[in-house]
């Protein structure tokens, strides 16, 4: 399914978070470093012809570690949000314009403004979706979730502070419901990472009302009692209901359906139906990350075992492993020259080795001779042997393969998804 | 709790031989009296705010001194407890109120203060009176920032003042015995060398340290630029005769190499805030503890290798944190602090919160075509085996219990792995389908069966069977008896039924009717024939078996139904009752080898004849879809279209929530106003938009201007008549044009004439921003393939992108 390909990051400590921006061509990273990069794809869909991940720009951004790096909707410009250590939060847009900067293929990104409200570490940064203006989200570590709004949206420097929601406990993560329906009041979840485990309830949702004009707290899901480091509303994609993914020592999958209000003019938050859809502890450690895809059939999650797993649900709304990717390309066809090729990626000269390492020669790309550029395959959890058969040029012969690996790699019979992925 | 010497780490002994004995002797001593240091995580309150603190050589006791406050603490096992208060008299003069004090660490009963008048002044504890003042110094003529005992030198203090000026007294004197000027701005801190007998270290407001020989007054015998703005405090490393620690207010902790020639900067660490006091950890040769001199109130530990997170951090203080110390000189796992908020802590290393592990190791996010990045902490991707399962649960442990000693190693050394997994052409993950199906649906602009035929192809070469097949159920459905691809079946019309043909005729009925040979059939069927394969495989991948025993149970129902249908059908086609007769074997052989496609071929519209209502609602939506195909035959004589809103209904609510808005948004499109009063309108709208924003996200203009031209909701229709508009210039007189026609009042000559063909262009317009001028698209296009001059004759060499 998947082809890895690993990027010489160049950022001297952890990195804490990746992010695609809306058109999925850039990405940005932050690291413990205090630095921002953004990276820029020359991507050329049509000819299925992908091109190499460049770092475009890297700027020193915040005093402290950068926990989270964010895009906003491109309507508003090129730009980002970051939140810090340091106890702010930073919006960054990209400059265009004639500089010696664009010959070397580097972007210019300012500071438009720093959010200095937090008296201790902004955890996470959102920006809010774009049918609600360009709104901004921040996060902190004492638990008092803040929202931003730039009321020009022309002005990026100007941010007024709109909302404090005290969450009372400490706050490590947000995210804001997608939904651009007009029956769904603006949400936003909060995951908290207190590691008191007596407090239960970690997600707490709340909504806006639009008769008192202040968030109030919709929903708390009381059977989250372990830290949460992440959390994710799925794209709502027109569904009536909600779906929110959340990282905490398993993955977990709820589902908030709105209930009816009794009477139009009742003025309390929306009830939900929570129901909990799925939960995995296949990571058998802490998850730190789930993501979403665009359509919302796909959860990612990553967590201390070092891998990503995929999740999808079949027509029954069971949710099942559908993959296991390792990033390391730990042993995938047995080369040993492969993995110790892998431990000096950005280090020029190796990528060629990798690719001479490397027999399944359909899953890489053709421009493997930029230096900073490794490339490896995703260890896929079934045996190698049949990722390599795929190579034969028969596509139906590929296709059953894949079926097969695929239903391998869940251990259960997924035939159902079979149909559907098609 | 007890330590014993074996845990140290292992040190290494960067000492001249000449020093070994002396460091023998130390380590007897470290043995004999750290192993009698124990304690927790304690706090006093203190009157008054402090200003600093210092702890006297055995650890046994501390002494506050602020403004208000002047107290000796004794630290005891479970708690802080006032041993003296030095601050005595009915009035206590200025000289009580210290910027800094400093415990003598030869001399157990002897004490330096730096009063904020400028005094300094010396305390001896063995004084039998409640004074316990010593000496008075009021040289400096400004505030003294601070005082510092020579290390190994019983009688010798150093100190810095505001004024400038450094001295060095005598205690044995009544005056100091030199004055050493930095000859720049105020002296911020003052540092004996620990190694070195005669060197001290002075850092300036101006950003400046300087290096002083005891012995040479006259002149420094080094100086460099430390910081931007004022260098608050300085540490020497107490086993690294040359490292020197500098913190200022540009947030910085610098590590400095003064053994070098040159002084060179090792280690740089950036902290939230600018930085009051830096102490290097005992025993720890890469650890240093600082604290801020505002808006920060933490303590934190950095590891300088590692100059980017905190290695710990002590967040019991409410207020500015204003004097930090290492409880005990070979003792890295207590630390003293005082503050503004009037308290006195004890920190326990071990109950030090650990930011690293509340940070995450991992970066994790989907790409808009499938794609994920990862990036993951390099330990963590290369899978360390014996990894603990929950990193939290390892802190109640200090650091320094661990038998392995390479932990603050590991500390240092991280580093993050990015990778990308690139979602496969043509996989489920990738999102090609997505982005092929939405510029080729064909939304408007046919008839609605050519339409669904459309689309359902479509989707079948995507290879999505079950969007092709409900196209096709659509299809069926919904066609008119007036559409004009049915004009053979208009006889058929006449009886008031939906002609069963209809559903799968289209053109090529016409042919059947006339030679109803097996080939044209089989030509005929070809959709149905897809329509059974969805079934087939639907009902065998699903292995419900039950439902194709229902199907054909209920089925014996409709008889009734089908034969007189049946008969309509016959009677415009002549050979009466040969399809029912056939139907049924069929029926069976469908159930029996559902992969089989040849029994198909034999009659074509039969097999479908079973199925209920009931039945279609009552399952799940995708099996409701293949039943549909199987029932419409039979329902479609008697039932007109609208019977089939509410499962269309349904099925498009499917859609929706199983993430497939474009089917819903598609569907409701081409169906229009058959089933859009079905559907609440709030959710048509909540389709239209969250499609609209998907085709935005792939760039997908066209696709998604055009939805929302065809869309019924009044909210969607406005999307693009909002906010644009357009202001055009007249081309010849480059005047804003202000009326809407095609000539411009001004000039009274066409705007925007082709340079080519000098037609006015109306639709595509393509113009150099150069020299303004331009013409239709194709004709610029063309022109510049011979030439790269302007078209218009203007000379403009022009450059269209």
């Amino acid at each position: 399914m998947f082809v890895a390909k690993s990027i010489a990051a160049d950022h001297k400590d952890l990195i804490h978070d990746v992010s695609y921006d809306f058109h999925g061509r850039r990405m940005a990273t932050c690291s413990s470093d205090q630095s921002v990069k953004a990276r820029k794809h020359s991507f050329v869909w049509d000819k299925g012809d992908d091109g190499e991940w460049r770092c475009t720009a890297s700027w020193k951004t915040h005093s402290g570690s950068v926990w989270r790096v964010t895009w906003a909707h491109p309507e508003f410009g090129q730009v980002l949000a970051s939140c810090s250590f340091d106890r702010t939060a930073a919006v960054w847009e990209e400059i265009v314009g004639e500089s010696n900067d664009k010959q070397r293929g580097q972007s210019h990104w300012i500071k438009r403004t720093t959010l200095v409200d937090s008296r201790t570490s902004v955890t996470d940064v959102k920006f809010a979706p774009k049918h609600m203006g360009l709104m901004l989200t921040t996060c902190s570590a004492d638990g008092v979730v803040r929202i931003y709004e730039a009321p020009d949206v022309m002005n990026l420097s100007q941010w007024s502070l709109q909302h404090e929601i005290s969450c009372k406990l400490s706050c490590s993560c947000i995210s804001w419901n997608p939904s651009s329906s007009r029956a769904h009041p603006p949400m936003i979840a909060v995951g908290s990472d207190d590691s008191n485990v007596t407090y239960s309830g970690k997600v707490q949702i709340y909504e806006y009302n639009e008769n008192t004009r202040k968030y109030a707290k919709a929903e708390t899901l009381m059977t989250v009692t372990d830290p949460v480091h992440d959390i994710a509303f799925a794209p709502n994609l027109g569904r009536s209901f909600h779906v929110l993914a959340i990282a905490t020592k398993d993955v977990r999958i709820f589902k908030l359906i709105p209930l009816r209000r009794e009477s139009a003019n009742s003025s309390g938050p929306t009830k939900f139906e929570v129901q909990v859809m799925a939960q995995f502890d296949s990571h058998n450690s802490q998850v730190w990350r789930v993501s979403w895809n665009i359509t919302s059939t796909l959860l990612a999650s990553s967590g201390d075992d070092g891998c990503v797993r995929l999740w999808k649900a079949n027509y029954m709304d069971n949710w099942k492993c559908t993959g296991i990717l390792r990033g390391d390309g730990s042993p995938v066809n047995g080369s040993s020259g492969h993995t110790a090729a892998l431990s000096t990626v950005g280090v020029p000269g190796t990528a060629q080795m990798v690719v001479g390492a490397a027999s399944a020669g359909r899953y890489f790309f053709p421009h493997l001779d930029s230096p900073s550029t490794g490339s490896r395959l995703a260890h896929l959890l079934p045996p190698p042997s049949l990722i390599e058969q795929m190579n034969e040029p028969d596509p139906t012969h590929a296709t059953q393969l894949r079926h097969r690996h695929m239903v391998n790699s869940s251990n259960q019979p997924t035939d159902i998804f079979l149909l559907n992925d098609q | 709790m007890s330590l014993s010497s074996t845990c140290w780490p292992e040190k290494e002994l960067h000492l001249s031989h000449l020093l070994f004995l002396c460091i023998l002797q130390l380590e007897m001593e470290k043995m004999t009296k750290v192993s009698t240091i124990s304690g927790r995580t304690m706090f006093c309150h203190l009157d008054a705010p402090a200003n600093a603190i210092s702890v006297c050589r055995d650890a046994s006791q501390v002494v506050v001194a602020g403004r208000n406050i002047f107290k000796i603490y004794g630290l005891e096992e479970d708690g802080f407890v006032e041993r003296l208060n030095l601050r005595v008299g009915r009035k206590p003069s200025l000289n009580f109120s210290c910027a800094d004090v400093m415990w003598h660490q030869m001399e157990e009963n002897l004490l330096a203060t730096a009063a904020t008048n400028g005094a300094v002044v010396t305390w001896n504890l063995a004084r039998p009176c409640r004074n316990k003042q010593e000496q008075l110094f009021t040289e400096h003529k400004r505030t003294v920032n601070k005082v510092c005992f020579h290390p190994t030198e019983v009688n010798m203090l150093l100190s810095g003042s505001q004024d400038g000026f450094m001295k060095c007294f005598d205690l044995r004197k009544k005056e100091s015995v030199s004055t050493f000027s930095g000859q720049s701005e105020s002296v911020r801190d003052v540092q004996f060398s620990m190694k070195d007998y005669f060197t001290f270290a002075a850092s300036f407001e101006n950003g400046n340290v300087q290096l002083w020989d005891i012995r040479r007054p006259d002149r420094y015998e080094r100086m460099f630029t430390a910081h931007t703005g004022p260098v608050f405090c300085c540490d020497w490393h107490p086993e690294d005769r040359g490292w020197l620690a500098t913190g200022g207010r540009d947030k910085m902790v610098k590590v400095w190499d003064m053994s070098t020639n040159r002084v060179k900067e090792i280690y740089c660490v950036q902290t939230i805030a600018s930085v009051a006091r830096v102490k290097w950890r005992p025993e720890q040769r890469y650890h240093l503890a600082t604290c801020s001199m505002m808006v920060d109130h933490n303590i934190y530990v950095w590891d300088v290798r590692r100059p980017f997170i905190p290695f710990a951090t002590f967040e019991e203080h409410k207020d500015v944190t204003t004097g930090i110390v290492w409880r005990h000189q070979h003792d890295p796992c207590f630390l003293l602090s005082g503050s503004k908020d009037s308290t006195l802590y004890q920190h326990m290393f071990k109950d030090a919160s650990r930011p690293v592990d509340r940070a995450n190791p991992e970066g994790l996010c989907f790409g808009l075509f499938g794609d994920l990045a990862f990036a993951a902490k390099e330990s963590l991707m290369t899978g360390d085996v014996g990894r603990k399962t929950y990193p939290g649960g390892d802190r109640r442990y200090p650091i320094f219990f661990f038998k392995k000693p390479d932990v603050t190693a590991q500390f240092a050394q991280v580093s993050s792995a990015l990778s990308v997994f690139e979602s496969e052409a043509g996989s489920s993950v990738g999102m090609d389908w997505f982005i092929n199906t939405a510029q080729s649906y064909l939304l408007s602009g046919k008839p609605f069966a050519e339409l669904c035929e459309h689309n359902a192809q479509v989707a079948k070469k995507l290879n999505r069977l079950q969007e092709s097949t409900t196209w096709t159920m659509l299809r069926i459905m919904f066609s008119e008896p007036a559409n004009p691809s049915l004009s053979t079946n208009h006889n058929l019309n006449k009886s008031g039924n939906l002609p069963l043909v209809n559903s799968f005729s289209m053109k090529e009925m016409s042919a059947a009717l006339n030679e109803r040979n097996k080939e044209n059939r089989q030509d005929n069927i070809h959709s149905l024939e897809t329509n059974l394969n969805n079934n087939d495989e639907n009902e065998e991948t699903e292995g419900s078996e039950g439902q194709a025993e229902y199907l054909f149970g209920d089925a014996e129902l409709d008889d009734d139904d089908l034969y007189s249908m049946e008969h309509d059908n016959q009677a415009a086609e002549e050979p009466e009752y040969l399809l029912p007769q056939e139907a049924f074997p069929l029926r069976h052989e469908i159930m029996d080898h559902p992969s089989a496609p040849e029994p198909v071929q034999e009659k074509p519209e039969s097999p479908h004849v079973s199925g209920s209502e009931a039945e279609n609602t009552c399952l799940t939506p995708m099996e409701s879809i293949s039943l549909i195909s199987v029932s419409q035959l039979l329902f479609s004589p008697h039932l007109p279209p609208k019977f089939f809103c509410p499962i269309v209904k349904e099925m498009l609510c499917y859609y929706a929530e199983q993430g497939d808005v474009q089917m819903a948004v598609s569907v409701l499109i081409v169906l229009g106003d058959r089933i859009r009063k079905e559907i609440d309108e709030l959710m048509q709208e909540h389709w239209y938009m969250s499609y609209i924003d998907l085709l935005q996200r792939f760039e997908l203009w066209n696709v998604s201007n055009e939805v929302i031209k065809l869309s019924t909701c009044g909210a969607i229709m406005c999307l693009n008549q909002a906010s644009t508009t357009l202001h055009i210039n007249c081309s010849n007189c480059k005047r804003p044009m202000s009326n809407k026609g095609w000539i411009c009042d001004r000039c009274h000559q066409c705007a925007s004439v082709c340079a080519v063909c000098h037609h006015v262009v109306k639709g595509l317009f393509v113009w150099c921003q150069g020299c303004s001028h331009g013409g239709h698209l194709e004709h610029v296009m063309e022109w510049l393939k011979q030439s790269k001059h302007c078209p218009a004759g203007c000379g403009h060499l022009c450059e269209y992108t």
